[in-house]
């Protein structure tokens, strides 16, 4: 690949430009109303109020963009913490049950106690995700040294199935609401909205910040964790504030568009491509190319079937599982 | 005398390895920790070097309980080159010396120029320079061990505690790295080092800790040590004892069984 020969700066200001185009055509392209390209830019610095299509990039597609952008950071962000803390290249959200204890504790949320409402969404993900996270560690031992990562593995492909099975049979307890977490289950930024980015910015820009500052004792963890250790490294405090980020990351961001997978698994071994294995670097790397990921992904979502929507989860993981077979028939991992 | 132990239990899964070991490090030499397989040697210097917790008793830093300071000042006072070490993928050889560094570097990890003189010095003494820019998984077993070393001795620390540091080096590069340990030690480091090799330890080796079941069996110079008994009660081998014809040390020949 050309740009992994770039110097990093120029790799980051190449992602950051095409971040920036990629959101651009996402906030005209594929609109019921015809939206031009300078309509997105007019919404964006000098609003004309009258025109229909600056109010729905403003209103509708702004914030769901900026969504998009956190959501993919967050995602990509969770996944490289979640393989430095395990040493496990396979470890992610939605491998390690994450993603489906969120799911369940949402679901569950909604279909019992309907009345929280989006807080309680948020907070039943929160509780949701920690609770199975917890659990795949104690299963696949990742708290003792010299852990077998295919344990971990295997805890969390377990755990993931008992939770959407638990998932699906709450969704069958209350119908009335079923179409709602389908939907959400999927991973869709329909119905992203400016409350919605509103709850998400402060969530993610803290955890984001948290991630990058965890990022040189990630680096001495890749060094086994002997090695951490006599380095001065201490591994409980890095593995509780990592867990903690992970959680805050994975959960702010499923409760905001549902469960969105594969960004967590794959976009860290793109950024490794590209920049080596050096946390401070493939980190900010993984956030650039996570948001360009799921705004991608939405933009292709709206484009299938248009003018109806696909959930960008499904796209996600059309682009994802074979990009994941390429790299595990590659062995980079 | 820095680093001690007081009626030390270590071991893993609750099974018990090391047994009621009361040991002061003697300062400023080189000394060797020795015996059979499965003897403890290794659960000791861990947890001297605090990467295992005693189950019992006390290891002590400068008269303080080792395992309730700083993990990251402690770094920069002792560095153990453990036994088995993960292959990292992806990582060259000069970034890998240069995470030896980070007790001393700050929050970001950012490396000075006094952090460079240091990698550039123990790359050249471990001979490790011509890798710089290699990747360590696609070097040898001996190279790997080598690029281990530098960057244990990249935390420049007046203690040093090497677990089997020559096991996967050919002859040269044992001796090698035995003669460049002997120099540090005369610079001043404290080194304790686990060896196989009863020979290499007698001839190397200021001080030789002969450790059995878990207790330590005798210790003293090589001359006290390596005797024809301890051979027998330790190791179950008849053998003589004869000088090394170069350095005169003790070194033992096995006799047939």
């Amino acid at each position: 690949m050309m740009l992994s020969r770039l110097p990093f700066a120029w790799q980051c200001i190449v992602l950051g430009a095409s971040l920036l185009i990629i959101a651009w055509i996402s906030l005209f392209s594929w609109s019921a109303v015809q939206i031009t390209p300078m309509d997105a830019l007019h919404a964006l610095f000098n609003m004309d109020n009258t025109s229909v299509p600056q109010h729905i990039v403003q209103d509708l597609r702004l914030p769901r963009t900026l969504i998009g952008i956190l959501v993919g950071a967050s995602l990509a962000a969770a996944g490289v913490v979640m393989q430095g803390l395990t040493q496990n290249p396979l470890a992610a959200p939605s491998v390690l049950g994450v993603n489906a204890g969120a799911a369940l504790g949402m679901a569950a949320v909604s279909t019992i106690a309907p009345w929280f409402g989006l807080l309680g969404t948020s907070v039943a993900a929160i509780i949701g995700g920690g609770m199975t996270w917890t659990l795949v560690m104690v299963l696949g031992s990742a708290w003792k040294s010299g852990n077998d990562s295919s344990r971990l593995v295997l805890a969390g492909v377990a755990i993931s199935a008992l939770c959407a099975a638990l998932t699906k049979a709450s969704i069958i307890m209350a119908e009335d609401q079923a179409s709602g977490v389908l939907t959400w289950l999927a991973g869709s930024l329909a119905n992203a909205r400016w409350n919605t980015f509103d709850h998400l910015w402060p969530i993610s820009l803290f955890s984001l910040l948290g991630c990058m500052a965890l990022s040189p004792t990630l680096n001495i963890l890749q060094l086994g964790e002997e090695n951490a250790r006599n380095l001065g490294a201490s591994l409980i405090l890095t593995k509780l504030a990592g867990s903690f980020l992970v959680l805050l990351l994975v959960a702010s961001a499923i409760s905001s568009v549902g469960s969105i997978g594969f960004v967590g698994l794959l976009v860290p071994h793109m950024a490794k491509m590209l920049c080596g294995q050096d946390h401070r670097r493939f980190l900010p790397l993984s956030m650039l190319l996570g948001a360009m990921l799921v705004v991608l992904s939405d933009i292709i979502s709206r484009s299938i079937i248009f003018p109806m929507e696909t959930p960008a989860g499904a796209v996600l993981a059309l682009i994802g599982a074979p990009f994941f077979i390429y790299l595990v028939r590659k062995r980079t991992l | 005398m820095s680093l001690s132990t007081h009626n030390v239990c270590v071991g893993y899964h609750g099974k018990t390895i090391v047994n009621q070991v009361s040991l002061t490090i003697p300062e400023g030499k080189m000394i060797a920790l020795l015996g059979p397989n499965g003897c403890g040697k290794s659960t000791l210097l861990k947890a001297m070097a605090r990467i295992l917790t005693p189950i019992k008793g006390e290891v002590h830093w400068c008269g303080k309980n080792l395992h309730q300071m700083p993990s990251k000042g402690l770094a920069k006072q002792l560095a153990l080159l453990p036994q088995t070490q993960p292959i990292p993928e992806g990582i060259k050889v000069k970034d890998l010396i240069a995470y030896g560094r980070s007790p001393y570097t700050g929050f970001w990890g950012r490396l000075t120029k006094d952090d460079h003189t240091i990698i550039d010095k123990v790359m050249q003494e471990t001979g490790v320079t011509a890798l710089a820019e290699q990747l360590v998984s696609e070097l040898s077993g001996g190279q790997r061990q080598r690029v281990w070393l530098a960057m244990t001795l990249a935390q420049d620390t007046p203690y040093l505690l090497l677990d089997e540091p020559t096991t996967y080096m050919d002859l040269n590069h044992q001796v090698e790295l035995m003669h460049l340990l002997r120099q540090l030690n005369l610079s001043g480091k404290t080194i304790v080092t686990v060896l196989h090799d009863i020979n290499q330890a007698a001839r190397y080796c200021d001080h030789l800790i002969v450790m059995k079941q878990g207790q330590i069996n005798t210790q003293g110079t090589p001359e006290a040590v390596l005797t024809k008994d301890m051979l027998r009660t330790v190791f179950d081998l008849n053998a003589q004892i004869h000088r090394d014809p170069i350095a005169n040390t003790p070194m033992c020949i096995v006799e047939d069984k």
